[in-house]
């Protein structure tokens, strides 16, 4: 499934439950404050100190809580299995991209032909990065220098970067369209404008961009 | 022994050295001088480190302002959080417990006195040589304040800032390990006679944990900054992967538990003000206990939550682990609510500050199950919506519930009382500033602001909620200002706090404000011990007393 459907799903959900517990716990403090007042009260509303069925049975409670809580938890990162996004087993790339980040910008190289891009990552030189619609790509990030984190905040994907290792991401842009991306671990004084774009076009215009040698389309 | 009959209580612990001396303070091995000098300490860092924070909100407040150059924020954000997390929440966390801990469980003094006072010694060099940074031609470290290499190293950071980082932290983090280490022993062998573990009070007890953490996680940290030191000397160990992801391992499993050492004493010290102002003893005080052993215990197993996206830690298990905490916090919330719900409530400032960091503790809480589900996380992690849930546990949190334990325990430390009226302009001043702040981070994080960047373009649409954040900032500040006016006009008045100004439960409240030098004497004696709440027993007793002879 793609990262910001389960995001999605799974964020309205905890959400859901957080604002819950929250509107409880402030409800009962604000009940509290207004009716246990000392000049209200002459006597404690209740003197005892302890409750062992009811706390050992809340302990059960929680315990229940926490189950469904990882039970969540698990379905949806098996869903992007562990951070990884599409499953290799069931889905072929349509592209697979090397991604070597370094201070402070990105190279973009396709394994299937020999197209790269890169920029510099000032004023209005940042690298885009072609990719096909509605196809599986795959980005195999690398770092040259220090730590860094490949970010699609509209995707709701993202993968550190390190030297001597390489993270894979797996993702399908279902639509054509133009979106930013960042750098989102901290690399340095220039970390702030380490932005790329990612753009999907049809697949007959990215083999036309991979024939091409990276002209643009 | 533990009793102080009998033993004569000099004003002056060494002869020729006035007590009152800057060498009678620094040369004291009474525990109370010791952690009053810890947590004084700790609070002037506190301004530096906010005076940093207000310098970095100004920078944020509109898009492309020049308040700061890049390094420069770098250099602040890094010392921001670093003197925080090292230099102020720590060394308060565990200089509170060093102060109180004797006191409540009827101690004259902390084990290894001389010790404890290295460890402040320690703890001081630590942090002057850490702050030394900004004189450094290359500016103080800016690699973060938890220094990931190889960002860290001599290659990708050159300049002493980063050499002196990591001195202060070794220092200062060994003076921590020393004073944890003392105050343990002091639980462990010099309670008062009657002064059972299982009749400790509450906040005791959070520092039993807080400390066993300290031993358990502080020794990982030293061997991580040892290896970024190798770093410094050989940048190219960090080509290898192992070097750069281990570190990233061994500095998590320090720095999972040592949120909760910036948390526990804090709990603690709600937990009293809360049993305290609402006149009750403290519902469940067993599955308390309980609940801070399994939460020190669980935080050593999460570090890895910290790592999602590495794609280099077994997100499953950190996720499970981490979700688990769900069951010694909500025992937590829940004791404390049963308190507040079966008590008599009497609204002084340390209780309105205990008040407030129920909820607002409680959205950091439950922002952090989302940040500890990986599939979110894979969004969050280092966006705002972390700077927000991060400052939520640990400014609307801890630094809440700090403030609750500095107004309750201000007048048995200094003998003076703190005025309401300001405290509670502090209050509210805090509770708007708090929210303002860091509430809006989280739309920031979700719309896709990056953490650590010093300027933003106009057309991000990050502009009304960092305004809006800044806003609050000043807030903070003005509420700050207040604070410290509160001190310094208490400060300049003679001692008239009573023993035992709010009719409180624990030990400490039944010596002289400020207390003797071996806490306890002829005139103030220890009273029987019989439960958790020593001096609630007595209230009771004579309550019960009075009620039958009438």
């Amino acid at each position: 499934m793609p990262f910001s459907t389960v995001f999605d799903q799974l964020f309205t959900v905890w959400a859901a439950i957080a604002g819950g517990v929250f509107v409880l716990v402030t409800g009962i403090v604000l009940v509290a404050v207004l009716i246990n007042r000392a000049k209200r009260r002459r006597k404690l509303p209740f003197r005892a100190s302890e409750n062992k069925p009811v706390e050992l049975g809340y302990v059960v409670v929680l315990a229940g809580i926490v189950a469904a809580l990882f039970y969540g938890s698990y379905q949806a990162n098996s869903a992007l299995n562990h951070g990884k996004g599409l499953a290799a087993e069931t889905t072929t790339p349509a592209a697979r991209i090397d991604v070597t980040a370094y201070r402070w910008c990105w190279d973009f190289a396709y394994q299937s032909a020999p197209v790269t891009v890169t920029g510099t990552c000032t004023t209005n030189d940042f690298p885009t990065v072609v990719v096909p619609a509605g196809q599986p790509v795959e980005f195999n990030l690398t770092s040259r220098d220090v730590v860094h984190a490949f970010w699609l905040p509209d995707f709701a994907a993202k993968r550190d970067a390190y030297p001597d290792h390489v993270n894979t991401l797996r993702m399908v842009f279902p639509e054509e369209g133009r979106w930013r991306g960042r750098c989102s671990e901290y690399c340095g004084t220039h970390h702030v404008t380490m932005d790329f774009y990612v753009r999907a076009v049809s697949p007959a215009e990215y083999q036309q961009y991979l024939d091409s040698g990276g002209a643009a389309v | 022994m533990t009793t102080t009959a009998g033993r004569s209580t000099p004003t002056e612990p060494r002869p020729g050295v006035k007590a009152g001396s800057v060498v009678g303070w620094l040369a004291s091995t009474d525990h109370k001088r010791i952690g009053l000098l810890t947590v004084g300490t700790s609070l002037v860092l506190l301004l530096v480190a906010g005076g940093l924070a207000m310098a970095m909100r100004a920078q944020l407040t509109q898009p492309q302002l020049e308040v700061l150059s890049n390094d420069l924020y770098n250099q602040f954000f890094t010392m921001h959080g670093s003197m925080m997390i090292y230099m102020v929440m720590t060394p308060f966390a565990i200089g509170i417990g060093l102060y109180l801990v004797p006191l409540q469980i009827g101690a004259p003094n902390v084990a290894a006195p001389r010790t404890t006072m290295l460890s402040y010694w320690l703890y001081l060099t630590g942090a002057v040589v850490m702050l030394s940074g900004f004189s450094a031609d290359s500016g103080a470290a800016d690699h973060g304040w938890y220094a990931y290499p190889p960002l860290a190293s001599s290659r990708y950071t050159p300049g002493q800032g980063v050499n002196l980082w990591i001195i202060g932290v070794a220092l200062s983090s060994l003076g921590m390990l020393l004073m944890a280490g003392t105050v343990l022993w002091t639980v462990l062998l010099k309670r008062a006679r009657g002064m059972a573990m299982l009749r400790m009070p509450v906040f005791s007890w959070s520092i039993v944990a807080t400390n066993l953490m300290v031993i358990g996680a502080f020794p990982t940290l030293l061997v991580a900054v040892g290896i970024l030191a190798g770093g410094r000397v050989y940048p190219d160990m960090f080509t290898e992967n192992i070097w750069n992801i281990g570190y990233q391992h061994l500095f998590w499993f320090f720095g999972h538990p040592v949120v909760y050492v910036m948390f526990f004493p804090f709990v603690g010290a709600v937990a009293e003000v809360l049993a305290t102002f609402a006149g009750r003893r403290f519902f469940g005080y067993k599955f308390l206990v309980l609940s801070l052993l399994l939460f020190a215990a669980l935080s050593m197993s999460v570090w890895g939550h910290h790592m999602f996206t590495t794609g280099q830690a077994a997100s499953n298990y950190y996720s499970l682990t981490s979700i688990m905490l769900v069951i010694p916090a909500g025992i937590e919330y829940f004791d404390m609510l049963a308190t507040v719900v079966g008590g008599r409530l009497r609204f002084t400032t340390p209780m309105l500050f205990a008040l407030a960091f129920l909820p607002q503790f409680l959205i950091g809480g439950l922002t952090g199950i989302m940040v500890g589900t990986p599939a979110l996380d894979y969004q969050m992690q280092d966006s705002y919506f972390l700077v927000a849930h991060w400052h939520y546990t640990l400014a609307a949190g801890s630094l809440f519930a700090l403030f609750a334990g500095v107004y309750f325990w201000f007048p048995k430390a200094s003998g003076r009382m703190l005025r309401e009226g300001l405290g509670k302009a502090h209050f509210w001043l805090w509770v708007a500033g708090t929210n303002l702040t860091f509430l809006p981070m989280f739309w920031l994080g979700l719309n896709g602001m990056p953490r650590r960047i010093p300027t933003y373009l106009p057309r991000d649409g990050f502009t009304t909620e960092n305004l809006i954040a800044t806003i609050g900032a000043g807030l903070l500040a003005v509420g700050g200002l207040v604070f410290i006016a509160n001190v310094v006009v208490a400060l300049r008045r003679p001692h008239q706090a009573p023993p035992d100004p709010w009719q409180a439960h624990t030990l400490e409240w039944a010596t002289s404000s400020p207390p003797p030098t071996f806490n306890f004497s002829e005139r103030y004696p220890i009273p029987p011990i019989r439960s958790y709440a020593p001096l609630l027993d007595l209230r009771e007793q004579e309550q019960s007393s009075r009620a039958e002879a009438g």
